[in-house]
């Protein structure tokens, strides 16, 4: 029995709101607390919540024993034991940010600069996709923060799939390097940005600009979830301007000047980086895991040489990355079109960036934004949207890499519609009598491959090429003179010399019209033949042991016991050019937590492919998958059930509800009680049921040297908590069917005075 | 000059009248010894714990919040403590057949520094448990800190005490903790919970 059940009628209460159902039972020289009645109806958008949940993120370097900034940023707390999502350009060290801590400051009072409260360290990053996790690590005294007692302020992610264009949308960072408070900016979606790495939704684009200081802040929508991330990475200038802020003597000369290095801020930004990129970090973040390859290279790729793009063509559509069609002009009302370019020797690092000018005025809605290179090393990309008008007008697309005008190609919208010579839909396959076997221009090895296209209004006596390459060289060319058939279909052909199979690798068709490029489209031929469909990757399975060696003579495993600590991911392959762009992906319950596409760099048939997924502790409970791709090509899969094969649910995920603060009172002197505890029971229990068991508990919060406290985790909506508070030497307070509701407003501020006993 | 000498009649108390009297003191006494019994019950009443897989049992004073959920195998800390939260916990680790009870505390010595702020070892010292089990007695004080940034709190001195000993291929780790100012007097509570614990 505890104190309270001993004494019910000590019971009291502390506050309440119109609809907030709170018993003032205040008996036996328990004084009834001043309330507040609260009548406003609280915005969807907790703006205090999100505020407190932004963080102003520093690198620093150590020159000389004295800490000097190197970058600048804004993140995000997205849980309660400190896990951060910014940018990865400013906070995982390279070239431009070059320092070896990161220092994450906080906005202790809504109004005022942010107050450096931790160091953090690189949980998860995305390089290309610029996104990175900061996990709070230790205090700024060097010792190590128990994440487990954490109960910071955090946002929930939100889905960037539902966005729509024109929606409102909130962006919130920090203006400038750490001088002013959190700012909150309102805009709407202006346009989505295509990308292979992302489909159409890419890339989110906002009308309001966004000044630079405030990338790997974070954009929300009216619920309060985040939606996305404000990107750019500032190209570095030569020198320090306005982009670029001295700050520090980094060179130890005694001067701060040119000499010394700038802090890169970039210029106004409005591309943002959709929420949807993060999740597979924040779950590889969260489930406290390691992902190694085994399995080492054995061919060296080539490497070097400066990056690049060439043969920069427009379409009107893409279809799993290839261009239907190439045009050179489009009619009125296109809503729709890609720039493809070829690359070569692009890394993480390269930064590239789309200028686009409509009849020679900048066009901020269609062009991207300085932004890390998220493709691979080698091939095709295209950048483009889909669903939005093109106003009429001729178009200039410039792509620049590393602040350098690298390509351009120019079209005019607005051309009436015309029956245009065209070739389009290329479509590849192994021949086999009338049909074409593959996937998703994935060939296995044969002899002849076919490609199967479309013409139209293709006037007789027109000189046409095709065009076939295996990788960079020419394998076949034929210039020849149309002539029409009764068909709209036309079928090309190209076998190796000597009837010896093709070789594996990537291949391409272009196909001329009166010397220009009328359509275009890449396969791989790759894997053996298995029915219509290419093997490529086969005999995918999980097993554990402690050594490679063991792992590759266990039988394949598809459930694992709870205590696991290692499981092999193995598979064997076939006919893999070096080279070849594959993609592994391991995901958890449905939701990735390695994403990453490579070129192959081995040899190209063999055996036991190996991956590790590791944890120190154990392997938290879930069902686990693999899954193997070439392209757009998913073309082996298996999965694998740890313990139940579902992870354990957060009961901290839940960022949403309304936010109890306030102050604990003494009644007679209403001066702050310090170190009191206020218990919020869960809505499962009244104040009678409580044991004074902490799984019991819904939340808490203690009281500061002033009597303030705050709740760690928000109430929900129409549950019916308990509280209790106690004090030494103060009469107990609780109540029971403390609610709160949509017209609550948030955060709640309460007073509660207790009375000495 | 005279006097007028006022006098009352002397009022004589009937017998039944001195009884009701002393009932009524008697009472009052009685009263007042069955309140402080009644105190002294609440505060000293115990609850008690069992953990079969760990092999523990142990009476913990009522009202104080019971914790399985961390690296412990039970943690009971005294919430109404306008300080730091009295706190007392048994902890479980395996230990290896050549390892000391001394292997232990190094052990411990060496993490705690790491998350707990000034963490200052006071006295290290052999004992005797209740049930005639050897063990070892670590004196230590650290600074608290609040880990809400947000709040403004001033940082509280914890002085600790852990019992150590060795058993069944595992280390017994008891540890107490209290506000550094009130930590003489809540030891007595410690004690008492160190003669209920069996293991």
């Amino acid at each position: 029995m505890n104190k309270l059940q001993n004494d019910k009628a000590r019971r009291g209460i502390l506050v309440h709101t119109p609809k907030i159902i709170i018993f003032l039972l205040f008996i036996m020289m328990t004084v009834i607390s001043p309330v507040f009645a609260q009548t406003t109806t609280i915005p969807e958008l907790d703006l205090d919540r999100i505020r407190r949940a932004t963080v102003y993120v520093m690198q620093t370097r150590t020159v000389g024993g004295v800490p000097i900034i190197t970058c600048v940023g804004s993140g995000t707390l997205i849980d309660r034991s400190g896990l951060i999502v910014t940018n990865a350009h400013n906070t995982v060290t390279n070239s431009a940010c070059a320092g070896d801590s990161i220092v994450i400051s906080l906005s202790i009072l809504p109004d005022e600069p942010p107050v450096p409260s931790y160091y953090a360290e690189v949980a998860q990053s995305n390089i290309g996709q610029d996104l990175a996790l900061l996990r709070i690590s230790r205090e700024l005294n060097g010792r190590v923060v128990n994440t487990d007692a954490l109960a910071l302020p955090f946002v929930e992610l939100g889905d960037s799939s539902n966005v729509n264009l024109d929606q409102t949308i909130t962006i919130v960072g920090y203006p400038d390097v750490g001088n002013s408070s959190v700012q909150t900016l309102t805009g709407t979606v202006s346009s989505f940005i295509a990308e292979p790495i992302g489909g159409d939704r890419s890339w989110m684009k906002t009308d309001t600009p966004i000044p630079g200081t405030m990338t790997g802040g974070g954009v929300y929508n009216q619920q309060g979830q985040l939606i996305g991330i404000p990107t750019t990475v500032p190209v570095r200038p030569l020198g320090a301007d306005e982009t670029c802020l001295l700050l520090a003597d980094t060179n130890g000369d005694g001067l701060v000047n040119n000499r010394d290095s700038c802090v890169p801020v970039g210029g106004f930004i409005n591309t943002i980086r959709p929420s949807n990129f993060i999740r597979p970090l924040q779950r590889g973040a969260t489930l406290g895991i390691t992902l190694q390859r085994i399995t080492q290279p054995l061919v060296q790729l080539e490497t070097g040489g400066d990056p690049a793009v060439s043969r920069l063509f427009i379409a009107p559509a893409e279809i799993d990355g290839m261009p239907t069609t190439v045009s050179g002009s489009m009619p009125t009302g296109t809503n729709s079109l890609y720039l493809f370019f070829d690359y070569r020797n692009m890394t993480p690092d390269t930064i590239y960036e789309l200028r686009v000018t409509i009849d020679d005025r900048p066009s901020p809605t269609f062009s991207l934004a300085p932004v890390r290179w998220s493709g691979g090393q080698n091939g095709l990309w295209y950048i483009g949207s889909r669903g939005q008008v093109y106003p009429n007008g001729i178009y200039r697309f410039t792509l620049y890499i590393n602040g350098l005008a690298s390509g351009s190609r120019e079209i005019i919208i607005g051309t009436p519609q015309q029956n245009t010579p065209s070739f389009s839909n290329i479509a590849f396959g192994i021949e086999d009598g009338e049909n074409l076997y593959g996937r998703n221009n994935i060939l296995p090895t044969g002899i002849v491959v076919n490609a199967r296209f479309i013409y139209r209004n293709i006037p007789e006596g027109a000189a046409w090429s095709e065009i076939w390459y295996y990788g960079d060289t020419i394998i076949r060319r034929n210039d020849a003179t149309w002539t029409n058939d009764e068909r709209d279909t036309r079928i090309l052909r190209v076998e190796a010399p000597g009837g010896s199979p093709l070789p594996s690798g990537r291949y391409r068709l272009e196909l001329y019209l009166d010397g220009l490029l009328g359509a275009t489209s890449d396969f791989v031929v790759a894997g053996a033949r298995e029915g219509a469909f290419p093997r490529v990757f086969s005999n995918l399975r999980f097993t554990s042991a402690d050594s490679l060696q063991v792992a590759v003579n266990n039988p394949s495993v598809q459930t694992f016991s709870t205590t696991t600590r290692e499981i092999y991911g193995l598979f064997d392959w076939e006919f893999v050019a070096p080279g070849t762009l594959w993609r592994a992906v391991w995901s958890v319950d449905n939701i990735p937590f390695f994403d990453q596409t490579l070129p192959w760099d081995n040899i190209e048939t063999g055996q036991n492919f190996a991956m590790l997924l590791s944890s120190n502790d154990r392997i938290p409970d879930g069902t686990y998958r693999l899954q193997l791709f070439i392209g757009p090509a998913l073309l082996s899969s298996f999965e694998a059930k740890v313990g139940i094969g579902q992870l354990a649910i957060d009961p901290f995920a839940q960022a949403t509800g309304v936010q109890m603060n306030g102050y604990v009172l003494d009644a007679e002197t209403r001066v702050g009680i310090p170190n009191v505890s206020v218990i919020i029971i869960s809505e499962d229990y009244s104040v009678e049921d409580f044991e004074w068991r902490a799984d019991q508990i819904y939340t808490m919060g203690t009281t500061d040297r002033n009597g303030r406290f705050q709740l760690e985790r928000p109430l929900q909506l129409k549950l019916p908590y308990s509280v209790i508070i106690v004090a030494d030497g103060y009469l107990t307070v609780s109540a029971d069917g403390v609610e709160v509701d949509n017209e609550t407003e948030n955060p709640l501020e309460v007073v509660i005075v207790m009375t000495k006993d | 000059m005279g006097f007028v000498e006022i006098t009352g009649r002397e009022q004589v108390l009937i017998r039944q009248q001195r009884l009701g009297h002393f009932l009524t003191i008697l009472l009052i006494v009685l009263g007042l010894l069955y309140s402080l019994n009644l105190r002294t019950g609440v505060v000293s009443s115990t609850v008690p714990y069992t953990d079969l897989q760990a092999g523990i049992s142990v009476n913990y004073p009522a009202n104080w919040l019971l914790d399985t959920s961390g690296d412990y195998v039970f943690r009971v800390r005294d919430m109404s403590r306008t300080g730091f939260k009295t706190t007392l916990q048994v902890t479980l680790r395996p230990v290896g057949p050549d390892m000391t009870e001394r292997n232990v505390l190094d052990s411990l010595n060496i993490t705690r520094p790491i998350s707990l702020s000034t963490y200052d070892i006071q006295s290290v010292e052999q004992i005797m448990l209740t049930s005639e089990t050897p063990a070892t007695l670590m004196r230590y004080t650290y600074v608290d800190t609040e880990t809400n940034p947000f709040l403004e709190s001033f940082p509280i001195v914890v002085a600790g005490e852990d019992i150590l000993t060795l058993s069944g291929g595992q280390a017994i780790i008891i540890t107490f903790r209290a506000d550094a100012r009130t930590f003489d007097q809540d030891r007595a509570i410690f004690l008492q919970f160190l003669r209920t614990l069996e293991f």
